[in-house]
């Protein structure tokens, strides 16, 4: 036991020795905390990688203390307490839904730290919210889709996951649309659970029982979907998806095929450094909320094959939104952003 | 004295560990004090309950993989009930929704009895099956807490450096464990973990004790869904992420996977140094992609030293 003491302080000490460096950098700048519910997914991986590229070049970050992991609410609310104890000027967080953080969210305000949340809104009193609009996404993607089919046919419906926030944002603007076109039936309604492989199996199961389809609606699992259709030697029908860098690329250059991409940006995670950064400064903005209305860009139509075109870009990775940049909000480089290093990387 | 040292010396140990861990986290973070405190004894809670939930049945030779989504259910019934509620009634939400806990439990215990198929098949069966109930009752986050039970976690009591959620979590434990670990049926529950024929020949109900000892697992899963709900103010359908952490916790803990040997201490001070390591790892700003590799190594290494020092005491 003895000895099992002393190997843990010394495993202790040599850790105390490595993590010296972190307190050698200089002071002077903001030390920014950043919280993130969901690992390993493009549309998040961007958002991080904007924050970090926004950070660095603002010139005005000394570190980024980023807590990026698989969670929920709960872990979510520890990770934002970890923030506050670690004495951050301001966490730029993107919350795992709108009520359940707001605990913590109220004491870091109380503890002077600038809070702003991104993509999805919180309700916490205090806090700068920098939100995509979900409900818009779906309304304006399948109101095209339904256009599109004119009026009448068979939609599969593939949704996010079930009890997220955004997914369910984004059903009410489904079924908005939906309420404008009585003729559209939804043959088939699965939750992707924003997983590529789990999309890609449920849209070839239900292909090959030769069930019809029209078209078809994905909350942004898209560019697997339109493979699925050529591996299994269906004929094209029209597929509303998101900007994802791989989907657009299919927009652009596959013969015969009529889609439209909604653009979500991922780099809203940049401008909600900027947001913080600015409050950090003094520039109070008027409103504490900020929405980001999406817009829709269709191949059939050459204002936005204009932009799809314009959107190429071979070095992005095929699942990362090619909105990459908010005008008026990042500063940042395209290869700023593909490189993804924050202040002191 | 070397007879306790032995018999509780992986409890120690880890004890020892967790000091260890506080002295290095007041090192990097001078300021870590109460508040510090606060904060690791709330982001405890959900574990705790899930671990010794978890804790209950490896005792009792099994293993339950739907733990997280019996705690979503637990936690989305209190949220629905207390939703609008006055105080009286969710009261009676708290004890409906532990009653509900031993329900669950009770049903993937006789499951397995009654049908004599691994535990394991059973209760990755159940996890899906407990995960959807969830989500009908409440398809997105939603419904809210009592004021009472959000509270209850918030602060310090008697000295400023006592959390609130620390006492809740040992008041919890206490009541359900004490009286179990001196009973019948705790000593059952040990009997059919160490040796099945063994307690069978002794008298032991298998069956009953076993679906007991799931029922209880239901029970702690129901507290540790009231946490969530208490934490969050809402419920939330898709579980989190405590089926792996509670068997980790568990194993790291110095219960014995097949059963048997093993108490709830052990794991609660586990849990504890798992939470602190996550704050430490964000106190020092560690890649995020690299904190989970120091989180499994640390596991792996203190269960392998343990195992050494164990076989070295054996010889």
């Amino acid at each position: 036991m003895k000895r099992f003491m002393s190997t843990t302080a010394a495993i202790a000490m040599l850790t105390t020795s490595l993590s010296g460096a972190a307190f050698a950098e200089g002071h002077g700048g903001y030390t920014l905390g950043i919280s993130n519910t969901v690992q390993g997914n493009g549309w998040r991986e961007e958002m991080v990688c904007a924050m970090k590229a926004q950070a660095l070049v603002s010139g005005k970050v000394d570190a980024l203390n980023i807590a990026h992991r698989n969670t929920d609410a709960a872990g979510q609310l520890e990770d934002i307490r970890n923030l506050i104890e670690a004495g951050v000027d301001a966490i730029v967080l993107n919350p795992a839904n709108s009520e359940a953080v707001n605990s913590a969210i109220e004491e870091a305000i109380a503890a002077g730290i600038v809070v702003v949340a991104v993509d999805q809104a919180v309700t916490a009193e205090g806090a700068y919210v920098l939100s995509n609009n979900q409900e818009e996404y779906a309304y304006l993607g399948a109101k095209w889709l339904f256009e599109e089919l004119g009026g009448s046919g068979d939609v599969v419906y593939m949704r996010g996951a079930a009890g997220a926030g955004a997914d369910n944002d984004r059903d009410t603007g489904f079924k908005r649309a939906l309420a404008e076109f009585p003729d559209i039936n939804v043959a088939h309604e699965v939750f992707t659970g924003w997983q590529q492989d789990q999309g890609k199996q449920q849209i070839l199961d239900y292909l090959a029982t030769g069930l019809p389809v029209d078209g078809v609606w994905t909350s942004g699992i898209d560019n697997v979907i339109v493979d699925a259709f050529v591996e299994s030697d269906v004929p094209l029908v029209p597929i509303v998806g998101a900007d994802n860098a791989g989907f657009v690329g299919q927009l652009a250059n596959m013969e015969g095929f009529t889609g439209a991409a909604v653009t979500n940006p991922g780099s809203i995670g940049g401008a909600g450094v900027t947001l913080a950064l600015q409050v950090l400064d003094g520039e109070i903005p008027d409103s504490n909320t900020v929405h980001v209305d999406p817009s829709i860009w269709a191949n059939n139509d050459p204002a936005g094959m204009e932009l799809i075109a314009g959107a190429q870009n071979p070095n992005l990775d095929p699942e990362w939104p090619v909105s990459v940049m908010i005008p008026g909000w990042t500063d940042y480089s395209m290869e700023e952003i593909i490189a993804c290093k924050g202040p002191g990387e | 004295m070397t007879r306790l040292f032995g018999k509780h010396g992986w409890v120690i140990g880890l004890a020892a560990l967790l000091a260890l861990l506080f002295l290095f986290t007041r090192l990097i973070q001078p300021g870590f004090g109460a508040s510090g405190l606060d904060s690791l004894a709330r982001a405890t809670l959900p574990f705790a309950f899930a671990t010794a939930a978890m804790a209950v049945v490896v005792i009792a030779g099994g293993i339950d993989l739907s733990v997280a989504s019996m705690m979503a259910v637990a936690g989305v019934t209190a949220a629905v009930l207390m939703d609008g509620a006055g105080t009286g009634f969710s009261v009676f939400a708290v004890v409906l929704v532990l009653g509900l806990g031993l329900v669950m439990g009770a049903i993937n215990g006789a499951l397995i009895v009654v049908t004599k198929v691994p535990d394991i098949v059973v209760t990755l069966a159940m996890l899906f099956v407990w995960e959807g109930t969830a989500l009908l009752i409440l398809n997105a986050p939603g419904g809210a807490a009592a004021p009472w039970l959000r509270n209850i976690v918030v602060g310090s009591v008697i000295f400023p450096w006592l959390p609130k959620a620390f006492v809740v979590l040992l008041i919890c434990l206490a009541v359900v464990w004490v009286p179990l670990r001196r009973s019948k049926l705790g000593l059952s529950i040990y009997a059919i973990g160490s040796n099945e024929l063994a307690a069978y020949r002794s008298g032991v109900a298998i069956g009953r004790t076993r679906i007991a000892a799931y029922a209880l697992c239901g029970l702690f899963a129901a507290m540790g869904g009231l946490a969530l709900t208490s934490a969050t103010g809402i419920g939330e359908p898709i579980p989190g992420p405590y089926l792996m952490a509670s068997v980790a916790a568990v194993v790291l803990g110095g219960v014995v996977l097949g059963g048997g040997r093993g108490a709830l201490l052990g794991p609660i001070v586990a849990v504890f140094i798992l939470r602190l390591v996550r704050m430490d790892l964000t106190l020092l700003s560690v890649d995020p992609n690299i904190t989970t590799i120091v989180e499994g190594s640390i596991m792996v290494a203190v269960v392998m030293l343990g195992g050494i020092l164990a076989a070295r005491a054996r010889s």
